[in-house]
């Protein structure tokens, strides 16, 4: 058998397996075969489940064979975040507070991919805590870019989205707080969408931010995004902010019918040539199409990132007290010296977690700390309100409001190792465009532009609260246009 | 409007049960300055009238019912097995009040 990994869609696997072309089992083989040859240049994986997937990938054949109805995601090979719990299985955060933390549940997420029969290949390296936009804050090693070794692959999904790029898996999850699904979906030219702020479960998902975080597929094509996306989504009592989708009396606009925005303060003199070309190519193309285009206003924009990186932290610094070195797992001591509570709690966090995540937690305990709170937090939390009036009022459709906005996902294309490692605020710029949409808690999607820039360059698209469909109808269109749905 | 130095830092990693190095305190003290006077921007915005936002949804008081999650119990044993040490079925701790 000589299956190409790299036309491998969820949806050309599904007709494979249908039709008998191949087996599950086979697919995933080959997957772990070609893994292990190519991942250690790439470094995407952080674990690998060959037993369980090959386990489960007979299973799935089983079916197959006797001619069961398949579920959408029977048999198709995963791979999923290390910030994703699958029961009893080691889950780090790229942490190495975390090295030897087994999880004891399966996360929503999972539990339902598993109704699905899917199958999990391995977990994915990221940034400690999903803490950082170029996966170089990993404990544990450095993600390359598959499109170039010598750059990052973005972050914090930066495994994630290197692994479906190096056809090292059919799709993947992430989870996007700031930017994370979308902006590695960008650098590594793979699609990352991230749903609406309660479309999806975060129950087993380990908080970083928890009025910003959001789960979402990593994949090769918008139509697979939309396949992944339907298998997770939808309200689960075990996540307090999981919202009940509420679908009915809309109904679906074709995308020639949608309008479409473009925000002036995204399309900024510093946005880099190659980005700028290659999104202008790709507003053409569309335009082309029949989408209509308008110029549109979001004036509090610039605000967004000095308001994130308050809001942010503060709710790290919260979050991430529960890593203390009693709960979950503790690096060993070096003496056989008894330690007290408290110098329990100092050493585990001070050695267990790296410089990012010190750096937030203590920027996080200054903003929520007394003297400060009014001046840092509370003043964050309204600016947020300012953002999020922003895109009610671009979308509002008594004021001649658009459907969808379009901005680019990052300012530059993936940049090189150690390029912004010296410089705090400087990583945190590559974000500015993502970072809105989780403060205002709307569906975005990264997609590249075609044909694929070296190195490649995504667009994104920003819905209505829980209008993901307008989004992806619009990409599906793109991804027609030029030829790549299959 | 905030000048953070070694002694503020110091306090706040107290507060957060966190050991810093020497080393690490001074590009702390010097990373935090930056980002701290990057903030310095929301100044201008006048949010006297502004509600907050203090969160990610509208939802108020999701709750379900208080009832045993059968699927934590049937998994018990991995979460005592994980336990950095223990007696018995109980997570062992060092006296916390000394």
């Amino acid at each position: 058998m000589n299956t190409n990994l790299k036309n491998l869609t969820i949806k050309n696997f599904r007709e494979g397996l249908t039709e008998k072309k191949f087996s599950a089992f086979e697919i995933t083989e080959e997957y772990f075969k070609y893994i292990e040859k190519k991942d250690p240049e790439t470094n995407a994986y952080l674990l690998l489940l060959k037993e369980p997937a090959l386990k489960q990938a007979s299973e799935a054949d089983v079916k197959a064979a006797k001619g069961e109805k398949l579920a959408p995601l029977t048999g198709i090979p995963l791979a999923i975040k290390d910030n994703i719990l699958i029961e009893n299985e080691i889950t780090t955060s790229a942490s190495k507070i975390l090295e030897n933390y087994k999880a004891s549940y399966d996360a929503t997420v999972i539990k339902k991919l598993k109704n699905e029969d899917a199958l999990f290949l391995g977990k994915t390296n990221m940034d400690e805590f999903a803490m950082g936009s170029s996966t170089e804050n990993s404990a544990f090693k450095k993600t390359k870019n598959p499109h170039d070794l010598s750059r990052v692959p973005g972050g914090s999904s930066g495994g994630s989205a290197a692994a479906v790029a190096a056809d090292m898996a059919v799709a993947a999850l992430g989870s996007d707080t700031g930017g994370s699904i979308r902006q590695p979906a960008s650098f590594c030219g793979v699609v990352g969408l991230k749903p609406t702020y309660g479309a999806v479960s975060r129950y087993g998902l380990m908080a970083m931010a928890s009025s910003l975080d959001q789960i979402g597929p990593i994949t090769k094509t918008v139509e697979d995004a939309e396949i992944l996306f339907n298998a997770i989504k939808g309200f689960d009592s075990m996540d307090a902010t999981s919202a009940q989708l509420q679908t009915t009396g809309y109904k679906q606009k074709k995308p020639e019918e949608l309008v479409v925005g473009l925000p002036k303060e995204y399309f900024i003199e510093g946005l880099d040539n190659q980005t700028s070309k290659a999104i202008n190519e790709a507003i053409e193309s569309l335009k082309k199409s029949g989408i209509k285009f308008k110029e549109i206003s979001l004036p509090y924009t610039k605000y967004a990132l000095s308001c994130y990186y308050i809001i942010m932290p503060a709710e790290v610094s919260a979050n991430l007290t529960r890593f203390d070195g009693i709960r979950y797992a503790r690096i060993a001591s070096r003496g056989s010296q008894t330690e007290s509570l408290k110098e329990i709690y100092f050493r585990q966090r001070g050695e267990g977690f790296g410089p990012e995540v010190k750096r937030r937690i203590i920027l996080g305990t200054f903003v929520l700390s007394s003297g400060y709170y009014d001046a840092y937090y509370a003043k964050a939390q309204k600016v947020r309100k300012l953002i999020k009036e922003d895109f009610d009022k671009a979308f509002d459709s008594s004021e001649n409001g658009v459907d969808v906005i379009l901005t680019p996902v990052s300012p530059t294309p993936a940049f090189h190792f150690n390029e912004k490692t010296d410089d705090p605020l400087k990583m945190y710029l590559s974000d500015i465009f993502t970072i809105p949409v989780n403060l205002a808690g709307l569906p975005a999607i990264s997609i590249p532009t075609r044909p694929m820039e070296s190195p490649p360059v995504g667009f994104q698209l920003i819905g209505k609260h829980f209008r993901e469909n307008d989004i992806l109808e619009i990409g599906k269109l793109y991804e027609r246009i030029n030829n790549i749905t299959q | 409007m905030t000048q953070i130095d070694k002694k503020t830092l110091e306090h706040l990693a107290d507060l957060a049960r966190i050991k810093i190095t020497e080393k690490e305190e001074d590009k702390l003290v010097e990373d935090l300055k930056k980002i701290l006077n990057f903030f310095e921007e929301l100044r201008e915005l006048d949010t006297e009238k502004i509600p907050p936002m203090a969160g990610g949804t509208d939802l108020k008081n999701t709750t379900r019912e208080d009832e045993t999650n059968k699927e934590l119990v049937k998994n018990r044993d991995i979460l005592i097995n994980s336990f950095p040490e223990k007696e018995g079925d109980f997570l062992k701790i060092p006296p916390v009040f000394e």
